[in-house]
Formats: C-alpha cells, structure tokens, sequence
C-alpha cells in the first residue's frame, strides 16, 4: 500500500475524481508534524510511498517511538500488502496443484483457522491465514487500541509473523514467477524478513526464503522443530 | 379522533334511531290520522247507506256516490300530492348526495392539509421536547395514509365501507342499520326512511351553520316527527325550491303550518349555504320515476357511512373556517394523490393480512404524500402557519385516526426509537474503509477499504470463532481480487451481486455469498463473476437501478458508463462524456423519472443526462464563481427516491438542493464543519444522512432541513474522516465508514 498523496493545498485527502496518478500524492510530512492518533500508521505508509525498496528507512522508528506499537502497525501494513501477493494466487494456485501448503518438501503446514488444525490447499491457508490474522490484529481484546498495546498483546505478533511468511514461502517455492513479480514491485518479503530478524519475531531457521546478505544479517540462531507436519 | 368522532357519531347514531322511531309513530299518528278520516267518512257513508235503505231515494243514491266520489277525489289528490312531494324528495336528495359528495370530496382534501400541519406541528413540537425523533413522523403516517384509505375510497363509490381499515364501531353500527331498513322494507314505509334521512341532513345542515340554528332544526325535528303533517307542509315547502312547477300544489297545504314559519326561514337558510357549497345544482338529473325511490333507498345503506363521516368533517370545516377557493389548488394535488393511491389501496384490500405488502403501501404513499408536500413548499409553510393556530379538535382528529385504524401493525416495526445508538464496531479492515452498501433484505453489510479488500458482515450472527471468542462481529467473507484501493460499492437490488470499483481502474461483480457462509470455507473461484473494465482511470462511483440489472460508474478518466453487469462480452453499455465539465466524481440514478442519471463533477456542477440520448438534460449549478466553484467541490451527488430532487455534498461545508426540472438550487445550508464527504437517504425519503471529514455523521429531517442528531462516530487519518454513510434499505440500521479503518453500525 503506497500511500502516495496528492497535491492538495493543505489537506492529505483524497477527493473522488482523484487521478490514480495524483492518489497520495501529498509532500512528506516530519513525524512529529503528524497529529491524528493513527500516525505510526501515516508515517509508514509515507515512508513506503517514498521509497518501498528503502528497507532500513521504512524499518526505522521515529524517535521515542513505543516499540510495541510500531511493531503492530508495521505487522498490519504487511498483512495488508499481503492481500496483493494473495490475490495474484488465486488465479494460479489452485486446490488441484496446490493441494497442501508447502514450501520446501520438509512441511506441510496445518491452517490454525479451523477449530482442529486443518490440511487446507495453500490457496484456502492464505486467505484464511490473512483473514485470520486481520482478526486478531484487529481485536478488541488483544489489540483495543492502537496507541498503547498490553506487552502480552505484543507476544502474539510472533505467531501471526510466522504463519503470514508461510505465504511468501509458498509463492517462492511454487509460484516463483508471482513471487518475483511482486517482490520486484514491494520488497515486501525482504521487509518482513528484515523485520522480523530485527525485532526477534522469528526463527532462522523458519526463514526459508533466500535473501541478499544485506538483509540476513544480524540474524540470531533459534530452535524450532524439525517435524515433517508443521503445526500452527 | 376517538374524543370528537365518537361523541359525534354515537348522538348521530341515537339521533337517527330517536328520528327512526319517532318518525314511525308519526307516521303511524298519520295513518291513523287518515285512516281515521276515511273511517269517518266511511261511517258517514254506512250511516248514510243504512238511512238510504229505508227509503232508497235517486238523490240519496247519487249523493252517496257523489259523496264516495269526492271522497276518492280527495284521496287521489293527497296521493297525487303525496306522489309530487316524494318526487321532489328524490330529487333534493340526490341533489343532496350530489352535494355531499363534493363537500366530502373538499373536506378530504382539507385532512390532508390538516394532517400534514399536525405531523409538522408534532415533529416540530416533539424535537423540541425530546431533541429528536424519527419514529414519530414515521408512526403519525399510517394514519394519513388510513385516512386516506377510507376517504379516498368513498368516492368511487364502491363497497368501501367495507374496507379493512374502518372502524369497528363503524361495522357494528352499519349491521344496526341495516336490520333497521330490512325491517322498513317489510312494513313499506320508505317514506319513513327518508323522513330519518331528512332529519339527519337537517341535523347536519344545522351543524353547517351555527349552534342557534342546530338548536332549532333539533327542535323542528322533533316536532316534524311528532306531527307527521307538519313535516309534510315543511317538505312541501323545500319541494318549491327544488321544483316550482309543483308549487301550486303545495302552496295549498300551506296555510296550516304558519306556526313553524321561523324554523322555515332558518332551514332556507341552510339551504341557501348547502347550494353555496355545492358546484352541481339541486335540480339537475332529477329522476322522476317511482323507481327512483328504491334506488335511493339501496343507495342509502352505502350512504350512510359517509354521511356520518360527513357530519364530522363538516364540523371540522366550520371549525376552521377557510374557504374551498383558498385550498383549490392545493386540494386539487390531493386528489391527484388520491388517484395515485389508488391502486395501492386496493392492493392493501386484497392484502391486507400481507405485513409486507402493505407497509410498502404506506410507503409508497408516504412518498407520495411527501411528493405533494414538496410541490408546494412555500404555500405549506405558510399554511402550516395558519392552520396550527386553529387546529384544535382537528389535532384529536388525527390522533383518533392513528388509534382506529391498523397502524400498530406498522408501528411494530419502527418501535418507539428515538435516537439512533452506537450498536456494532467492525473492525477487520487494515487500511480506510471508502464505501459501506447494506443487502437489501438482509441484516448484511459490505465495507470496501483501502487495503484493496471487501468484507462482508452480517450484523445478525456474532460469531466466535475458535481462538478470540470475545469478537462482536467478525467479517464472513473477504472479497480479494483489487489490486488497489477499493473505493465504491453497490448491492444489486435484488441482493443477489455486488459491484466494486477503486484505483485499478476495474469493475468487478461479485456474486453475493450465503448470509451464514463458513467464514474459513474454502476459496470459490466463482465468486467473482465479472470484470467490467472500460474505465482508464480510478472508479470512483458506482450506481445501480432500482429495478434493472444495471449500473452506472464515474471515473477519474472523465467518463461515465452505463454496464450491463453480466454481459461477459461486451458489458460496457454507453460512455457518457461532459463538453463543459473534467472529471466526474459522483453518479447516480435519478429514482422519481426513469431513464436519467445524475453525475456531479469536479467543475462543482451537476448534469442530468438522459440515459438513452446521451444529451444533457439539466445542469444544476450552485455558483458561476470561479473562485468560489473551486471550493465547492461535490464530494457525493444523491437523488431522492421519489421527488425529482437532487442533494449534494460539498467540499466547503455545505449540503445543497436542485430541483431536478428546473434546475435551480432549492436550498443551501452549511450542514458541517468540514468537508461533506457522503450522503444517504432513508427508503421512505424522510431522512437525509450526512458524513464529513469532521468525524461526524448527521441526520437531517428533509422537510424541514433541520438536523435531527448528530453522532461523532471516527477518528480522522491524516485529514479524512468518514469516507461513507449508508441506510439500510428496510431494517433500522445506519452505518458509517471512516478512514480509521473502522465501520460503525447504529440502530
């Protein structure tokens, strides 16, 4: 979601009849310039319209910035974005093909969005993981409000990170050319990545997909299971 | 109106039994009179006879049949005079009918006006008291419409009394009434009948004119049916008005009634007013045979449940004092209403036990009302003015009407809300939500946002799915298939689709998922059906008809196209293109004329274009000024569902209306303290909902254009706030989309 904006006088709006050329195409504005309470949000999505291969800009804080709810609004920006990636899917990985949700041959990943955790076909675990994943950071118990989150809210953006990088692992491993395509517009996998190395988000080894150096580095060794049926 | 209208139809009721039975034993008193005369005579004769037997002389015998000869005479010529009295009895009373009909055909129209005043008055009066209502309005309707129901049925003169929504008092007292008159016909006594007639129409005309006179013709009344003769003199005596060629006849009779001369004065009076009132005159179509006595008879029973309207009503007139001319013109849109509803009444007759069917009647008439309402702006406010000075008894007139008649049935659905409350927050959008479409049917929303996805709710099932069973309401279906911020949506009237537009420059039609899908169900491929792509530039709104299955959107690449959604091949229609105006920013169907559309433009114009001709029909523009133009961008154009009436939302604050033929701009008010970004406007046409980049939603009393409530209802991001407002199109539900990715629904 490039935010771009629009030139309009003083107000970051976008009137209907706006020209998709002219759609957020309003001048940067500092942080600390921004008022409404959904500024994280604004400041993300500014720093992704200016550049979104910009990966260190977009992943740095403004000063002062709570880490918790930066990293809520950075994990529903990518939730968001994600909705691109799965709808270039749908027209290619069907259920006949893609029958389980597989990466490499190691896994196959169980959807968490049924009441007993399901083998669904990688096109029903995507979508049910996003929306699932839009259910949760949307919560009104664990996630009220979007300028304080409780710490033991924050404990729950792992579990959503590792089953939303499943997607990017299935387009890589299956649908390289929709993967590339839409890497090549994004750097939506190389920013998740990043991010989740740098806030601790997930396990190494869990990160299949490969990545320039630039990206890995800074990465820390962790445990997961080496089960050939990868629970949610 | 159970206070006024009963009191006055249960003394018309006991005044008729008391004329009835007084009027027989006067009859009676006068078959004796008769009998008694003959009797005598006869005896006369007998005794004669009996003297002529002891000596049977020629004389004698030619004085005895000269004597029964004359007797003959005598009788023939009170027949004859009887005969010529009934004829002209006839005659005035279909003249009466005649008059009648037309005064009540007046007097409807006068309800109408008078209701409408009383609703104003009420609405005005309760917001002031309660600061807002919406179900007021709504419930004081069924009683005009009910109102309507019976008056404008009578004309036609059909078995309306027998409609559904009389009132029961009515029914029994008709049964009563109709065992009275079997009862008459057996005995033959149809002269009786029209004697109670008289009395009852002398009981009216005394109403007509003033309280002295009422008192009098009591008076005349009853003395009329003590001494049948006097009636007969006083009968005579109309009879000369109506028919002079019988009044030398009459004028014989008259020298014994000079002791009720007065009252006689007084009911010329009343009659003079009577023929004042009616445009057909009493002598017209008079009908000189004997049948015509029966006729009037039949036609009596269906009368009288009119004429007991009838006497109400009038009083009401008298009470109000203004005169037909005054209401002429509007009187004569009434009764083009009442045309109109036609129809719909009979539709309710037939199915009256259908809640469904007929609360839309109420709608349609509501609307229709509405219509007339609208025609005349200024002369109703200033109407408004005059006559809720001197409603009075009529403000318990409507109140009687709403009592006696089925309105509950509707009253249960809109309850007795107030206000609108905060009930569900949807939250499962990422990004902005632009557009909000209810099903039409079904306690279902759809909400496009930002984050390129559509979601589907419905408001009825609170799900829990497995993990965070606290959620109120969770989406069931997400639509993914834009590759870019969704920003209109429309529901297919019959709810069966639903379009998109947004950035990507795509329409897509999506049929419309179960209400109780699996919101983890698995990935149907189908349920995309369409893309209408034509548009070279973002799709900023979309249209679709209330009846057809089609649709209407407006693109930031200047155009507006007109789709046939399901077309696979070639969906695009028409393209619609403005010689004066850039980019299109709104569009929608004109709903009261068929076969138009409206777009608004970012020139801050509005055209009317003809769907078929592709031509401009009207241009509505609120300013010339460039300067001005600039800043009035319209942000959401809206036709009202029944009145050729446009609305629009402004960017400088404002909310504007056009009317649709002339082009002008009807009214103009600043209804908020920032941009306008949306409108809605409730099925019945009554409410106006407004959202704006100020963070609140308002609802707005379209007749008086007054704000009903406001609700602050979304935080701003960046500097949008709501984005979209939506009715539902039959249940109460209003909604609002704001830019915080969040979508409220109020009930």
């Amino acid at each position: 979601m490039k935010m771009a904006e629009s030139v309009k006088k003083l107000l970051k709006r976008n009137k209907p009849g706006t020209k998709a050329s002219c759609f957020r195409k309003w001048p940067d504005e500092p942080f600390e310039e921004m008022e409404s309470t959904l500024a994280v949000q604004e400041f993300i999505q500014q720093q992704i319209r200016i550049d979104p291969s910009n990966i260190d800009v977009i992943l740095t804080p403004p000063d002062s910035q709570e880490e918790g709810v930066w990293k809520y609004e950075h994990l529903r920006q990518f939730c968001m974005e994600l909705n691109g990636l799965a709808v270039e899917l749908q027209a290619e990985c069907l259920p006949d093909t893609c029958s389980q949700m597989t990466s490499t041959e190691q896994w196959i990943f169980l959807c968490a969005a049924h009441k007993t955790p399901k083998e669904c076909p990688a096109i029903d675990y995507t979508r049910h993981t996003l929306d699932g994943a839009a259910c949760l950071l949307n919560s009104n118990k664990y996630f009220p409000s979007r300028v304080n989150i409780k710490e033991s809210s924050v404990a729950k953006l792992g579990s959503v990170c590792r089953r939303v990088y499943r997607i990017f692992s299935h387009a890589y491993y299956h649908h390289q050319n929709i993967y590339n395509k839409f890497e090549n517009e994004t750097y939506l996998c190389q920013r998740f990545t990043k991010f989740v190395i740098k806030y601790s988000l997930m396990a190494k080894e869990n990160l299949i997909v490969p990545m320039p150096d630039a990206i890995m580095q800074g990465i820390r060794t962790e445990e997961d299971g080496t089960t050939s049926i990868k629970e949610p | 109106m159970r206070g006024p209208l009963t009191p006055f139809s249960l003394p018309a009721m006991s005044l008729e039994e008391g004329s009835y039975t007084g009027g027989k034993p006067g009859q009676q008193q006068l078959q004796q009179q008769q009998g008694g005369g003959f009797g005598q005579k006869g005896d006369n004769g007998d005794g004669g006879g009996v003297n002529n037997k002891v000596k049977y002389t020629m004389p004698g015998v030619l004085h005895f049949i000269q004597h029964e000869w004359s007797n003959f005479e005598l009788e023939r010529a009170h027949w004859e005079i009887d005969r010529a009295e009934l004829q002209a009895r006839i005659a005035y009373l279909q003249g009466e009918r005649k008059g009648q009909d037309n005064l009540k055909n007046d007097l409807v129209r006068r309800i109408q006006m008078l209701e409408h005043a009383l609703r104003a008055e009420r609405a005005k009066y309760h917001k002031l008291k309660y600061g807002t209502d919406i179900s007021q309005s709504e419930m004081q309707l069924p009683s005009a419409s009910s109102a309507q129901d019976e008056y404008s049925s009578l004309p036609e003169g059909g078995a309306d009394s027998e409609a559904p929504l009389s009132v029961i008092s009515n029914v029994s007292w008709k049964q009563g009434r109709q065992l009275l008159r079997e009862y008459l016909h057996e005995i033959g006594y149809t002269d009786t009948i029209i004697d109670v007639r008289s009395s009852r129409v002398r009981n009216l005309l005394g109403l007509n004119n003033n309280n002295n006179l009422n008192e009098i013709e009591q008076g005349q009344i009853e003395s009329s049916q003590i001494n049948g003769n006097n009636y007969n003199k006083r009968f005579s005596d109309n009879q000369g008005q109506c028919s002079p060629t019988k009044r030398t006849q009459q004028q014989q009779q008259q020298q014994q009634q000079k002791k009720l001369l007065d009252v006689e004065s007084a009911v010329m009076a009343n009659f003079e007013f009577l023929s004042e009132m009616r445009s057909t005159s009493d002598s017209g179509d008079v009908d000189m045979d004997d049948d015509g006595v029966d006729d009037d008879d039949d036609d009596d029973d269906e009368d009288d449940d009119e004429m007991g309207m009838a006497d109400d009503v009038i009083d009401m007139t008298s009470i109000c004092k203004f005169g037909p001319d005054d209401v002429d013109a509007e009187a004569d849109e009434v009764v083009n209403e009442l045309q109109l509803l036609t129809e719909d009444i009979s539709n309710k007759e037939n199915e009256q036990n259908d809640w469904k069917v007929s609360n839309r009647d109420v709608f349609n008439k509501n609307s229709n009302n509405a219509n007339w309402i609208k025609n005349e702006p200024v002369e109703m406010v200033d109407g408004n003015m005059d006559l809720a000075l001197g409603l009075g008894e009529l403000a318990q007139l409507t109140v009687n009407n709403e009592s006696e008649t089925n309105a509950d049935i509707i009253d249960m659905k809109t309850a007795s809300r107030k206000t609108w409350n905060a009930k569900y927050t949807l939250r499962s959008h990422f990004d902005g939500v632009r557009a909000l479409a209810f099903h039409p049917t079904e306690s279902i929303l759809i909400t496009a946002s930002e984050d390129h996805t559509m979601k589907l709710w419905n408001l009825q099932k609170t799900i829990a799915p497995k993990k965070s069973a606290s959620l109120d309401v969770e989406p069931l279906y997400t639509f993914r298939s834009h590759t870019g911020p969704v920003f209109c949506l429309a529901i297919s009237k019959n709810g069966e689709h639903c379009y998109s537009g947004g950035l990507d420059n795509v329409i897509k039609v999506w049929s419309m998922p179960s209400a109780n899908i699996d919101p983890y169900d698995s990935y149907d491929k189908n349920i995309l059906i369409n893309n209408l792509e034509g548009h070279e530039d973002a799709v900023w709104g979309i249209s679709v008809h209330h009846n057809r299955s089609e649709l209407l959107s407006c693109s930031a690449d200047g155009s507006v196209k007109l789709w046939s959604p399901t077309n696979l091949k070639t969906p695009c229609l028409s393209s619609y293109v403005s010689d004066q105006d850039e980019i299109p920013t709104s569009v929608d169907y004109v709903r009261d004329v068929e076969g138009q559309f409206v777009a608004s433009y970012n020139s801050s114009h509005c055209v009317i274009y003809d769907i078929e001709t592709k031509s401009p029909i009207t241009r509505l523009e609120c300013s010339k000024d460039p300067t001005e133009m600039a800043t009035q961008l319209i942000h959401r154009v809206k036709c009202h569902p029944t009145l050729p009436l446009t609305i629009t939302a402004h960017d400088d604050h404002h909310i504007r209306f056009f009317d649709n033929n002339t082009g002008k701009m009807v009214h103009s008010m600043v209804a908020h303290l920032d941009a306008v970004t949306s409108l809605a406007v409730d099925p019945n046409g009554l409410y106006l909902l407004s959202g704006s980049h100020d963070s609140s939603i308002r609802i707005w009393n379209l007749e008086s254009k007054t704000c009903v409530q406001e609700i602050t209802a979304h935080r701003k991001k960046l500097d949008e706030s709501i984005l979209d407002v939506a009715f539902h199109p039959s249940e109460a539900y209003i909604a609002s989309a704001g830019a915080d990715s969040l979508v409220k629904v109020f009930v």
